[in-house]
C-alpha cells in the first residue's frame, strides 16, 4: 500500500536559472496536481505614490496571458477543469494553477504563460481598478476588514512593509498606469529569489525538463532588496473606531513578532495553538466562547515571515459585551508568557498539532500549501518529517518564554471597530 | 447504453432495523476517516416563534452529555488532531468529523451518543444566547446577508423556506431549553440520519463496529418532509433596503425549480451559463461560490463594461422549490436603476434566444470536470455523499449528471422562459447610507 504521508517528502529538484524548482507526490488516489510560482513581488515593494501595484499585478496576470485574451483563458482553464488563482502578501506574489493530473503538462504551460507574459489589458486594468476600490472602501467601513488595516498600522509606523494591507488608497490606485504594472512585474516576477513548487506524481527529472522548457525566458535578474524594517519599538496604542449601523464590533489585540527562521518559531508557533490557534481546546476560545458565552468567535493568529511577523488575538461580540471581552484577551496573552502551561494542556494541544498533518494530506491542493510554505521560507525538505518530533522536544518553559518575544503584550496595540459609541 | 455516471468511490451501504441509513466508502489510501451524520432536519422544519431551533439545536449537540460531558466532544477529537463541525441548512443538518483513519471509533461513539442522548441543559442554552446572538450579529454586518434574508422573507409567505436557519433576532431572544429538547427529541433519530464514512478502514470491521454502536438506539425521528406550498406570486415584489456599506447592492430572484424536480437539470445549465458555476458540479470540488467567470454571460454584460464589480448567480439546490437569485454590486456612480435594467436585459436575452451552442458545450464540460474531480478526499467524498443522500434515492448524483448533459439548448430557453417572469420575480435594491463608516 502506498504511504499515506509520502506528500511530505519534498524534493529540492533543481533550477532553471535562478528560479528554485521544488516537486513534491500528490496524495495517493489524488488525480490532480497543484504548480505555484512564488516570487518576492508582494505589496511591500509597491513603488511610492503608487499603493496596490503589486496586488493589481498579482491579480492581472491571472486575466490574461500570451494569446489568450481574458475570456480565452477562462474558456481553456474550464477545457482543463482547472483553476488558477493568486495570492499577495506583504513579502510575495504568488500564482497557482490547478486541475487534472491527466493534463499536467498543459497546466505548467498556462503557468508559464501566465508568469512570463501577462497582458495587462487596459480595460482589465480599470475593471481592477475598480474592485480594488471597492476593497478599499469595505476597509473603511466593515468592521472586521477595518479592525484588521488598523491594527497593522498601529503596530508598525508608517511606511514599515507591514503596515499596509497593499490596497493602497484611491488616488495611488488611480495613479497606477500600465507602464509601471509591466515595470513591476518585470522586476519581481524574475527568477531570483523564486520559487516553483509542483505536487504532480511525475518525476522529479520530468518536472525539471518540462519546467526548463516552459520557464526558460524568466530573467534570472535579481529583484530589489526587501525595504529596510524599521527597528523603532512600538508603542502600545488602543484605537477605537465607531462604525455606525453595524451590529457586531471587532476587536483586535496585536503586536510585532518574529521571522520564520527564528529558532523559536515551533516553540512561538504552539504558544499561539494554546492561546486561540487550535480550533475549539484554546484558551481563547474556551473563555469567551465556551465559559463566558460572549462571542462566536475569539482566536489568535501569529503571521511569522521571512523577515518579521505579527501576532493578534480577536473576537467578534456585541456592543453591549465587548467592553468584558477586551480584558480577557489581554489576560489570556500575559498568562501564556508568565505562567508555564500545565503538562497535561500542553500535551494535548501539541499531539492535536501533530495529529492534524494527515488532514492535510487529503487532497492535492492542502497538501501543496504546505509544500509552497517549505519551499517559500527555504526550509529543510524534511521539514514537516521532522515536525513531530519538533514540537514533542519541547518544554513547556520554552512556549511561555517564546510568548514572551513571539506575543509580547508591552507595546501591542488594541483596536475595537464596529458600533462602539 | 446508458452513459457513465459520475466517477466516485464504490460504496457499501446499508440500513440498521432502527432505520439509520449507512453508507461506506472505504478509500483505502487516505490518511484520514471522515465521519458525517446527515439529518433531514433543517430550518424548514420550524414554525414562526421557533425559528434559529435546527440551528441552535446543532450548537447544543456540541454542549455535552451524560457520556461526553461538555467540552469533552471537542477534547477528544482535536486532541487526534481532528477537526470537526457542522453546518445548518433550510433543509438539512450536518455533523463533520475527520480524524487521522486510526482515530475512526472517536466520531462514530460521539456520533452514537448525540443522535438521542444531548443533555441541551437551561445553563448551556442560556450561555448559547448570546453566542448565536453574536452568529447573527456578524452576519447582519454584511448588507449581503440582510438583502438575502428579506428577499426569502418577500418571496415566501407561507414556506419556511421564509426565514434564514439563524432564526430571527426576536426568536433567539425567547427560545427556551424545553423548546429545544422538544425540537431535538422530534427530529433528531435514527428514521432521519444518514451516517456516512469515507476513508482509510476495513469495510467489514467498521460496518460491525457501527451495527454495535448504532443499533441499540431506539427508532426515533418524525417525518420532516414539510407539505406546506407555497402559493404562486401574483406580481413582483420589492423591497428598498438602507443602512451601512459600502457600494449599492441589488438582488433580484424569481421562483425556481427543486432539485428533484424535472426542470432541475435546465435549471442547472441556465445557472452555468448566466454565472459560470453551480455548486453541484463545480471544478474545485468543493461547495465554493462566487468565484469570477469571465467567460458568463452575466459578467460580460454587467463586470467588463464596468457597471458592477461583482455580478453572481445561484440557484442552490434544496428539497422544495425555491428561488433563482442574480446578485450584483454596483460599481461606483452606477445607479441601482441602471443595474436593474442590465439585468433585465441580460436575461431577457437568454429567455428570447436561449443560450449559444458554444455556450451549452461550455456549460457540459464543467459539469463533467466538475463531476470528474469532485471525490478528492474522504472529507469531500463523505460531504457529497451525504449531500446527494439528502436530495433523493440512490442514483441520484448520476440521474441528474445524466439528465444534464441530455439537456437541449431548447430546454434550458425554455428554463429561462419560465423562471424570469415578473410575475414571480422578488428584487431588493440596498442603498448605503452616508460614508462607508456610516457617517
Amino acid at each position: 500500500m502506498t504511504d499515506p504521508r509520502a506528500p511530505l517528502t519534498l524534493e529540492y529538484a533543481d533550477s532553471v536559472g535562478e528560479l528554485r524548482l521544488v516537486r513534491q507526490p500528490p496524495p495517493a488516489g489524488s488525480s490532480t496536481c497543484s504548480i505555484t510560482y512564488v516570487g518576492p513581488a508582494g505589496w511591500a515593494f509597491d513603488p511610492p505614490g503608487r499603493g496596490g501595484t503589486a496586488r493589481l499585478v498579482n491579480q492581472l496576470m491571472t486575466s490574461a496571458a500570451g494569446r489568450l485574451d481574458r475570456v480565452a483563458l477562462a474558456r481553456v482553464l474550464d477545457r482543463l477543469g482547472a483553476t488558477l488563482g493568486h495570492r499577495a502578501a506583504p513579502e510575495s506574489g504568488e500564482i497557482t494553477i490547478w486541475g487534472p493530473t491527466s493534463e499536467w503538462g498543459r497546466l505548467l504551460a498556462l503557468l508559464a504563460d501566465v508568469v512570463l507574459r501577462p497582458r495587462f489589458a487596459s480595460s482589465d486594468l480599470a475593471r481592477a481598478r475598480r474592485q480594488i476600490r471597492e476593497r478599499q472602501l469595505r476597509e473603511i467601513g466593515q468592521p472586521g476588514n477595518r479592525a484588521d488595516r488598523e491594527l497593522l498600522r498601529a503596530i508598525f509606523p508608517s511606511g514599515h512593509p507591514y503596515s499596509e494591507t497593499g490596497f493602497g488608497s484611491p488616488r495611488s490606485v488611480d495613479h497606477v498606469a500600465r507602464s509601471d504594472l509591466v515595470r513591476f512585474h518585470r522586476a519581481h516576477y524574475t527568477g531570483g529569489g523564486a520559487v516553483l513548487v509542483a505536487t504532480t506524481p511525475v518525476s522529479s527529472r520530468e518536472f525539471v525538463r518540462a519546467a526548463r522548457r516552459t520557464f526558460r525566458e524568466l530573467p534570472t535578474t535579481r529583484p530589489p532588496d526587501f525595504p529596510a524594517l524599521s527597528a523603532a519599538p512600538s508603542r502600545p496604542a488602543v484605537r477605537s473606531i465607531p462604525l455606525r449601523g453595524r451590529s457586531q464590533v471587532e476587536i483586535r489585540l496585536g503586536g510585532r513578532s518574529i521571522a520564520r527562521s527564528d529558532p523559536a518559531y515551533p516553540a512561538a508557533y504552539l504558544a499561539n495553538e494554546v492561546l486561540g490557534g487550535r480550533p475549539l481546546l484554546s484558551r481563547l476560545f474556551q473563555r469567551v466562547r465556551e465559559r463566558g458565552g460572549l462571542a462566536y468567535h475569539a482566536s489568535s493568529g501569529l503571521e511569522a515571515m521571512r523577515f518579521g511577523g505579527y501576532w493578534f488575538a480577536q473576537a467578534g461580540t456585541g456592543r453591549e459585551r465587548w467592553r468584558r471581552v477586551v480584558p480577557m484577551l489581554r489576560d489570556e496573552v500575559r498568562r501564556l508568557g508568565s505562567v508555564s502551561i500545565p503538562s497535561a494542556a500542553l500535551a494535548t494541544i501539541r499531539e492535536s498539532a501533530i495529529g492534524e498533518i494527515p488532514l492535510a494530506l487529503e487532497s492535492t491542493a492542502e497538501a501543496h500549501e504546505l509544500a509552497v510554505d517549505v519551499a517559500y521560507h527555504g526550509l529543510p525538505a524534511d521539514y514537516w518529517i521532522q515536525w513531530p518530533d519538533t514540537l514533542r522536544a519541547l518544554r513547556a518553559e520554552e512556549i511561555r518564554d517564546a510568548a514572551r518575544t513571539a506575543l509580547d503584550l508591552r507595546g501591542a496595540a488594541t483596536v475595537v471597530a464596529g458600533p462602539v459609541r | 447504453m446508458p452513459r457513465p455516471g459520475v466517477p466516485r468511490p464504490a460504496t457499501r451501504e446499508f440500513r440498521l432495523p432502527n432505520g439509520l441509513s449507512v453508507v461506506l466508502a472505504p478509500l483505502a489510501s487516505s490518511p484520514t476517516s471522515s465521519v458525517w451524520v446527515w439529518y433531514r432536519v433543517g430550518s424548514k422544519n420550524e414554525v414562526p416563534g421557533i425559528t434559529g431551533a435546527s440551528h441552535w439545536v446543532e450548537h447544543m449537540l456540541f454542549e455535552g452529555s451524560p457520556r461526553f460531558p461538555k467540552g469533552a466532544i471537542d477534547r477528544a477529537v482535536v486532541s487526534v488532531g481532528g477537526e470537526l463541525n457542522a453546518f445548518t441548512s433550510t433543509d438539512f443538518t450536518a455533523y463533520l468529523t475527520t480524524v487521522p483513519r486510526e482515530h475512526l471509533d472517536v466520531p462514530l461513539e460521539i456520533e452514537a451518543d448525540r443522535m438521542t442522548r444531548a443533555s441541551i441543559t437551561e445553563a448551556e442554552v442560556a450561555r448559547e444566547r448570546t453566542v448565536i446572538h453574536s452568529e447573527r450579529e456578524g452576519n447582519e454586518n454584511w448588507p449581503e446577508f440582510r438583502v438575502e434574508e428579506e428577499l426569502f422573507q418577500l418571496a415566501f409567505r407561507i414556506h419556511p423556506y421564509r426565514w434564514d436557519p439563524l432564526g430571527r433576532r426576536e426568536d433567539i431572544e425567547r427560545l427556551t431549553a424545553d423548546e429545544l429538547r422538544q425540537y431535538y427529541h422530534r427530529y433528531y433519530g435514527t428514521r432521519n440520519a444518514v451516517l456516512v464514512v469515507s476513508g482509510g478502514f476495513d469495510p467489514r470491521a467498521t460496518a460491525e463496529e457501527i451495527r454495535r454502536k448504532f443499533s441499540g438506539l431506539p427508532a426515533s425521528g418524525d417525518d420532516p418532509n414539510v407539505t406546506l406550498v407555497e402559493p404562486p406570486a401574483r406580481g413582483e415584489r420589492r423591497a428598498e433596503l438602507t443602512g451601512p456599506g459600502t457600494t449599492p447592492y441589488l438582488e433580484v430572484g424569481w421562483r425556481a425549480p427543486a432539485i428533484r424536480s424535472p426542470e432541475a437539470p435546465a435549471t442547472l445549465l441556465l445557472e452555468l451559463v448566466l454565472g459560470g458555476e453551480t455548486r453541484l458540479f463545480s471544478a474545485s470540488g468543493g461547495w465554493g461560490h462566487g468565484h469570477e467567470h469571465p467567460s458568463s454571460r452575466l459578467y460580460r454584460a454587467l463586470v467588463d463594461p464596468g457597471l458592477a464589480v461583482r455580478a453572481v448567480t445561484e440557484w442552490q439546490p434544496r428539497v422544495h422549490p425555491s428561488l433563482f437569485t442574480i446578485q450584483v454590486q454596483a460599481s461606483r456612480g452606477v445607479s441601482l436603476d441602471r443595474l436593474e435594467v442590465a439585468v433585465d436585459s441580460v436575461v431577457e436575452r437568454l429567455a428570447q434566444r436561449g443560450p449559444t451552442v458554444e455556450e451549452m458545450g461550455e456549460a457540459r464540460v464543467k459539469v463533467r470536470r466538475g463531476a470528474a474531480l469532485a471525490y478528492e478526499g474522504a472529507s469531500r467524498t463523505s460531504f457529497r455523499l451525504g449531500l446527494f443522500s439528502m436530495f433523493g434515492p440512490d442514483g441520484f448524483e448520476d440521474e441528474i449528471f445524466r439528465a444534464i448533459l441530455r439537456t437541449s439548448r431548447e430546454a434550458v430557453r425554455q428554463r429561462a422562459r419560465e423562471i424570469f417572469s415578473t410575475a414571480s420575480r422578488v428584487v431588493v435594491r440596498y442603498q448605503p447610507t452616508g460614508g462607508p463608516s456610516g457617517d
